[in-house]
């Protein structure tokens, strides 16, 4: 039982950053082959004029003419003339990275304390809320212009970041002091987060001037200015919003790295027991975890609000469960996790391009995600490929002062 | 041939004194009729060779005892003979036929059961269950299990054996020696001859070893073939017919254990002289430092399993608790620690009532622990010893400022408890995973130590430890207890609390059955005490910290 | 310990399909006086929607409770509800709905499909889980999320909108005289055929798990995975087969619950299982993984669920978004209080052969 422990983590902890990153790639690399034969495959099921033919079949799609427009269709297509850095796919690209980012390290924070946060989503959509609402009635009495910029903004995120927070601490709570798994409290809190917005907003705060359910638009002052420079005002992207969240990643990977909070937070993510050992309280750390997991998901939600629509809409899109793969991909890692959520963001903004572009549902974009959490999950696969093709030995440990592993370590002597 | 068994275990009946005083003749007849033959058996892991070359000879109807330290690759020659691993080199011959097991199936199939240190047993399930595991016999073309004739075959065992095991009971109710008794039933349930008992007194209490080896002996006189497991060297003289022993992966040779003394056997063990008692010098007592007043604590199924455990340490002194595990110690002791609250009473430490509080305040104010289980516990597997350093004392003043943890004290303060305690390698970048049994404990040991404390709880410091490593232990608590620091001090050992305490308390389901002086007192008597029983000739209690429980044990 | 003669009567407990703790008895009875309230005084339609709802979350379920019992959490469940749902209904439809081949009817061979392809889903879920070490978790999202792409996606090539087109349901099996009976009749003798799936694989999966090796094998499987590989028994053979069994039932859930229920499937946002998976995660657990107890959890579940399409219809001044929630907030309920499920000892961690 212990020998099993000991190897499981061995596994985990011989990963060498380098290692991971092999996985990640190769995970990434396998989900591709995967879509284009799923692709290339389903193209054979849908109807068009021109297709490949073989052996009397008709296949309508060219997974690497798909593929094309996923990865440079995202950039704005960069090997084709009139290419400007400030273009629109690529905004959306890095409109989706930058809130990717956000959700991303709200699942890591969880995942690290050895929580799995399914509920990002939920919070989210409770944070972007709170921060359209508050928005919009704080600008009644705060002055407009840049005062106006200056003051909402941080209110707006901090109220997201409090009530996203506080979505998120109630799973916590819930496994802290009454045992409930919160992977399947955070799934169902999730669905209870869209009943309640939808309910708020019919009770309270829906536009009187419309008739989709969605807020009033908070003022246009209010919204993250698209500075420093040159992505138009019709892009909705800031790249001053993706330097701070850059910045609230090294932040997180510093708190996990060099605080005693972040410290606690791993001992009670890798070895619960060990963590209460050394004097952490086990309960208020998983509520304390969650709840800045939930806080970073609502600070999503608010610049989902703040930054992309100026008001909050019912149809809250699936930031949240992608930044499930966005850590998982990034091996939890917050500092991995800005690649990760750039990747992310290509695959979003390529998904319109795919739609444009060519008849490929870009639903597909929701599997490739589901297929490289998947081959992230077996690293076991790659490693067995590497030391097939490869011949690259696993790592074994070698015991320090050459005894055995075998009776050692369990006898009662 | 089997008379010899008999006699030897008779013998064994009377007492369990160690040495050399136990007579017996040489296992059986001396003839041919092996039934295991290991024939230069070669096992490697990677970076190890467990086996290296071994032979072994286990005649039938005898008793077998298989001799060697911790890691001398004992285990990994029996999981050979049982078909869990496959060796490298050599030949395995059952019953005068080579075999080649490619899993445990093969070898029952042969006639070869195994009965791990750790039982293979599924607690939630119930005797019968457990015995006819992967053998069920069906019915009603094969759509159900023959519950009726499992229970009868089962009876049948027990009426020729002379066990008495429920079938219906579940597992996790039972006693550790009537689970043992279960195992023995499943190997014998499918036709075992050759019985692997791998460490089987671990966990048993002195009376409970004693009904092992009438069982071992009932087992021979029927024809069938014990290997016994073991690193004690009393046990393999006491109730072996033959010894072969194992040092480094390498087998030193068999012996017949009536012509050979424990100090032989220690050598060929360990390969140098050893020194068998460790001597400890009497001292006074001082202030009393930890003190427990009437302690109840239930565990997580509500069932009381501490039941109002008064307890004294002085500085200076260390207190032994002996019992058999799971007899409460556990609980008492994450008590005093904080890591548990317990349901009545209260803990006073230094002078001060610490019921209340949390563990981490506890471990600021001096309290220093040894977990039981340094794997789970003791260190987080995945840091490296830098990061295992600081843990407990992550927001301790002396490396955490405003919440900010000063990693270069932490470094400073790690390689001066890898130099100071001889952890190695001297490396406090490697992963505390990567490190041996007996080193991860020197660290765990160390960083306990240095916290300065005025209390040392250690919960079996030594388990799992080699002898090197066990003697280091050993010495560092002696020093602790000089510099007039308090330690409490939990084992199974009998040998470690007897030699190392001042004073000896005895735990018994949840309760102290008495505390006295251990020079005073037999491995025997402790055994009896052990097991819930005081012995005919009581000893007068030394102290008078146990008084309420003395009274209810009269 | 007197040897009793094969003939003796064992105590009733044990020979009936009841849960043996305490709690669980008190489970029960709280069950009993729920269910004649809510057979007293909810109305017939009401009763029958219950029976309809339950399909999917009581298969779910019973599947769930091998998968875990064997020590794989399957937190994939939910995948595979939708990936059969989904295939039921493209299948179906694909073979022409209303129509039979083999005088068996298209919905029976969409069905089959559906089946097939949450065991294959299950499949390369076992594999990944029990040869490549996968953390169990995160390799059910994942099984999750792909299926949440793959129902859309496919759909939007053969119908070009995430929803498929309707392809009718089962008829209901009429079973003549008995469907006249009271309560009894219009709940079971005339009903479509899935709720009897559910109701056979109910007591089916109750007597694999208590009465046969197999069922032995899957708990100590579970419990203590070393002990049944020294016994002999493949641990990988026991998790295989219990994986593949928990598509199977998921499958027949799925598939019984698009083709009897819903006629058509709705892929987008959550698909029209909305969950179903996971609340059926809790009502094992609630059901302490007993398979019977699951089918009566599952009519907790399914019951509210009817209540609430009834409250949303009857038009309530409560949102019906509120109202919407009530299931998903029940499950929270259920979790609190059942928290204290022990999961098997070995839940969730990968075994591997001749470890020491």
């Amino acid at each position: 039982m212990r020998a099993r422990i000991e190897r499981l983590l061995d596994r985990l902890i011989h990963a060498s950053a380098m290692e991971r990153i092999a996985v990640s790639l190769a995970a990434l690399f396998a989900s591709i082959i995967v879509g284009a034969v799923l692709v290339f495959v389903s193209g054979g099921f849908a109807s068009c004029r021109t297709g490949l033919d073989l052996a009397g079949w008709t296949f309508c799609y060219n997974p690497i003419q798909v593929y094309y427009e996923l990865f440079l269709g995202a950039l704005g297509h960069p090997l084709e003339g009139g290419w400007s850095p400030t273009n629109f796919n690529l905004a959306t690209t890095l409109q989706q990275t930058t809130l990717l980012i956000f959700t991303g390290l709200s699942v890591a924070v969880a995942f690290r304390a050895g929580l799995f946060n399914i509920g990002t989503q939920g919070q989210l959509v409770v944070g972007a809320l709170a921060t359209a609402v508050t928005v919009v009635y704080a600008a009644a009495i705060v002055p407009g212009g840049f005062v106006g910029t200056v003051v909402l903004i941080p209110i707006g995120v901090l109220a997201g970041a409090v009530f996203g927070g506080l979505f998120g601490a109630i799973p916590g709570a819930l496994k802290a002091y009454a045992d409930a798994n919160e992977v399947i409290t955070t799934i169902m809190l999730n669905f209870v987060a869209v009943g309640i917005t939808s309910t708020l907003l019919s009770w309270r705060f829906q536009d009187p001037d419309s008739s989709n359910p969605q807020t009033e638009p908070i003022p246009e002052y209010a919204e993250i200015p698209n500075l420093p420079f040159g992505f138009g005002g019709t892009m909705d992207f800031s790249t001053l919003a993706l330097a701070f969240a850059v910045l609230l990643m090294i932040g997180i990977a510093w708190l996990l790295a060099r605080t005693s909070f972040g410290y606690e937070l791993r001992t009670s993510g890798v070895q619960p027991q060990a963590a209460a050992y050394g004097g952490v309280d086990d309960k208020r750390m998983v509520v304390s975890s969650m709840t800045l997991s939930g806080a970073l998901g609502g600070i999503g939600g608010a610049f989902w609000v703040l930054m992309v629509h100026g008001r909050w809409l019912e149809n809250v899109p699936d930031l949240g469960f992608d930044g499930i793969a966005v850590s998982i991909l990034a091996g939890n890692n917050p500092l991995g996790v800005g690649a990760s959520a750039f990747l992310f963001g290509i695959l979003e903004s390529g998904s319109q391009s795919i739609g444009t572009a060519t008849d490929v549902p870009p639903e597909l974009v929701g599997v490739l995600s589901g297929l490289i959490i998947l081959f992230v999950a077996m690293p076991e696969f790659f490693r067995m490929i590497g030391a097939r093709y490869l011949h690259v030995e696993p790592d074994e440990p070698v015991w320090a002062d050459g005894g055995g592993t075998d009776d050692g370590g369990e006898t009662d002597a | 041939m089997t008379d010899s068994g008999t006699g030897t275990i008779a013998d064994g009946g009377r007492g369990v004194e160690h040495g050399d005083g136990t007579a017996r003749t040489a296992g059986g007849d001396g003839g041919g009729d092996l039934a295991v033959h290991l024939d230069n058996i070669t096992k490697r892991f990677p970076g190890v060779v467990a086996n290296d070359r071994v032979d072994l000879r286990v005649e039938r109807g005898t008793v077998h005892a298989l001799l060697g330290e911790n890691g001398a690759g004992k285990t990994t020659l029996m999981n050979v003979l049982y078909g869990l691993y496959q060796p490298e080199g050599g030949r395995v011959v059952v019953d005068g036929q080579e075999r080649a097991f490619d899993s445990p199936r093969d070898a029952i199939d042969a006639g070869v059961g195994m009965i791990h240190q750790h039982f293979m047993l599924v607690d939630t399930m119930t005797v019968a269950e457990n015995i006819a595991l992967g053998n069920e016999p069906r019915k009603w073309f094969g759509l159900a299990v023959d519950r009726e004739r499992i229970d009868r075959e089962i009876r049948d065992l027990c009426d020729r054996y002379g066990f008495d095991v429920d079938p219906g009971a579940t597992v996790a109710d039972l006693s550790v020696g009537a689970q043992q008794r279960v195992e023995i039933l499943k190997a014998l349930y499918r036709g075992a001859d050759v019985l692997i008992l791998d460490e089987p007194t671990a966990v048993l209490t002195p009376q409970e070893v004693e009904g092992l080896y009438s069982v071992l002996e009932e087992l021979t006189e029927q024809g069938k073939t014990i290997i016994f497991i073991t690193h004690k060297l009393g046990e393999a003289t006491h109730a072996a017919d033959e010894i072969t022993v194992l040092r480094d992966g390498e087998s030193v040779g068999t012996v017949d254990p009536t012509a050979t003394t424990q100090e032989e056997l220690a050598e060929y063990m360990v390969g140098r002289e050893v020194l068998l008692e460790a001597d400890v010098e009497p001292r006074e007592n001082g202030d009393v430092v930890l003190s427990t007043d009437d302690i109840v604590v239930e565990d997580e199924r509500e069932v009381e399993v501490v039941s109002g455990i008064d307890l004294e340490v002085h500085s200076g002194e260390i207190l032994g608790i002996a019992g058999v595990d799971g007899n409460g110690q556990g609980q008492l002791i994450e008590a005093i620690t904080g890591l548990r609250t317990p349901d009545e009473g209260t803990i006073t430490f230094d002078g001060e009532e610490v019921t209340d509080w949390s563990r981490r305040e506890r471990i600021d104010a001096g309290m220093a622990y040894i977990p039981e289980d340094r794997h789970e516990q003791g260190l987080v597997m995945s840091f490296d010893l830098v990061e295992n350093g600081v843990l407990g004392s992550q927001r301790s003043a002396e490396f955490a400022n405003g919440g900010r943890i000063d990693w270069a004290s932490v470094r400073d303060h790690t390689e001066d408890i890898i130099e100071t305690y001889d952890v190695r390698p001297p490396d406090a970048d490697a992963d505390a995973v990567s490190l041996s049994g007996g080193n991860q404990q020197k660290f765990i040991v160390g960083r306990e130590f240095e916290r300065d404390p005025d209390l040392v709880v250690a919960t079996h410091p030594t388990r799992g430890v080699d002898i090197g490593s066990t003697e280091f232990i050993h010495d560092r608590l002696l020093e602790l207890r000089e510099e007039g620091v308090a330690v409490l001090l939990v084992s199974s050992k009998l040998d470690e609390v007897q030699s190392l305490s001042d004073r000896l308390a005895v735990i018994y389901e949840g309760e102290f059955v008495d505390v006295t002086d251990p020079d005073e007192i037999t491995e025997e008597e402790l055994g009896l005490l052990m097991a819930g029983e005081h012995p005919s000739e009581r000893h007068e209690p030394t102290d008078t910290v146990a008084t309420g429980d003395r009274g209810d044990a009269e | 310990m007197a040897a009793g003669p094969t003939t003796e009567v064992r105590p009733m407990r044990e020979r009936l399909p009841l849960p043996d703790s305490t709690y669980m008895q008190a489970v029960l009875l709280g069950g009993v006086i729920v269910t004649l309230l809510f057979l007293l005084f909810a109305s017939p339609s009401t009763h029958t929607a219950t029976l309809r709802l339950a399909v999917p979350i009581a298969l779910a379920a019973i599947g769930g409770i091998f998968a875990e019992k064997s020590g794989v959490i399957n937190i994939g469940i939910e995948g595979l509800l939708i990936v059969s749902a989904f295939t039921g209904v493209i299948v179906t439809f694909w073979l022409g709905s209303g129509e039979s081949t083999l005088f068996v009817s298209h919905h029976w061979w969409g069905m089959l499909a559906g089946v097939i392809a949450s065991t294959l889903f299950a499949l390369v879920f076992a594999v990944v889980c029990i040869e490549f070490k996968a953390d169990q978790i995160i390799a059910g999202l994942a099984v999750w999320l792909i299926a949440l792409g793959l129902a859309p996606f496919v759909s939007r090539i053969v119908f070009g909108s995430p929803n498929t087109d309707t392809v009718g349901t089962f008829d209901n099996v009429t079973v003549p005289v008995l469907s006249e009976l009271p309560l009894v009749g219009y709940l079971l003798f005339d009903t479509p055929p899935q709720v009897w799936l559910m109701l056979i694989s109910a007591v089916l999966g109750w007597y694999l798990l208590s009465r046969t090796s197999f069922g032995r094998w899957v708990v100590a499987s579970g419990e203590n995975p070393k002990a049944l590989d020294t016994a002999g028994v493949d641990v990988r053979k026991v998790r295989y087969t219990a994986v593949l069994l928990s598509g199977v039932f998921a499958g027949l859930g799925g598939a019984g619950f698009a083709l009897g229920q819903l006629g058509t499937f709705a892929g987008g946002g959550e698909t029209d299982i909305q969950g179903r998976g996971f609340i059926a995660i809790a009502t094992y657990l609630f059901a302490n993984y007993h398979p019977i107890g699951a089918l009566g959890g599952s009519f907790l579940f399914a019951g509210l669920d009817a209540i609430q399409i009834r409250l949303q219809a009857a038009g309530y001044a409560v949102p019906t978004e509120l109202i919407r929630t009530i299931p998903y907030v029940t499950v929270i309920v259920v979790l609190v209080f059942v928290g204290k499920t022990r999961l098997p000892d070995a839940a969730g961690e990968n075994y591997e052969s001749g470890e020491d």
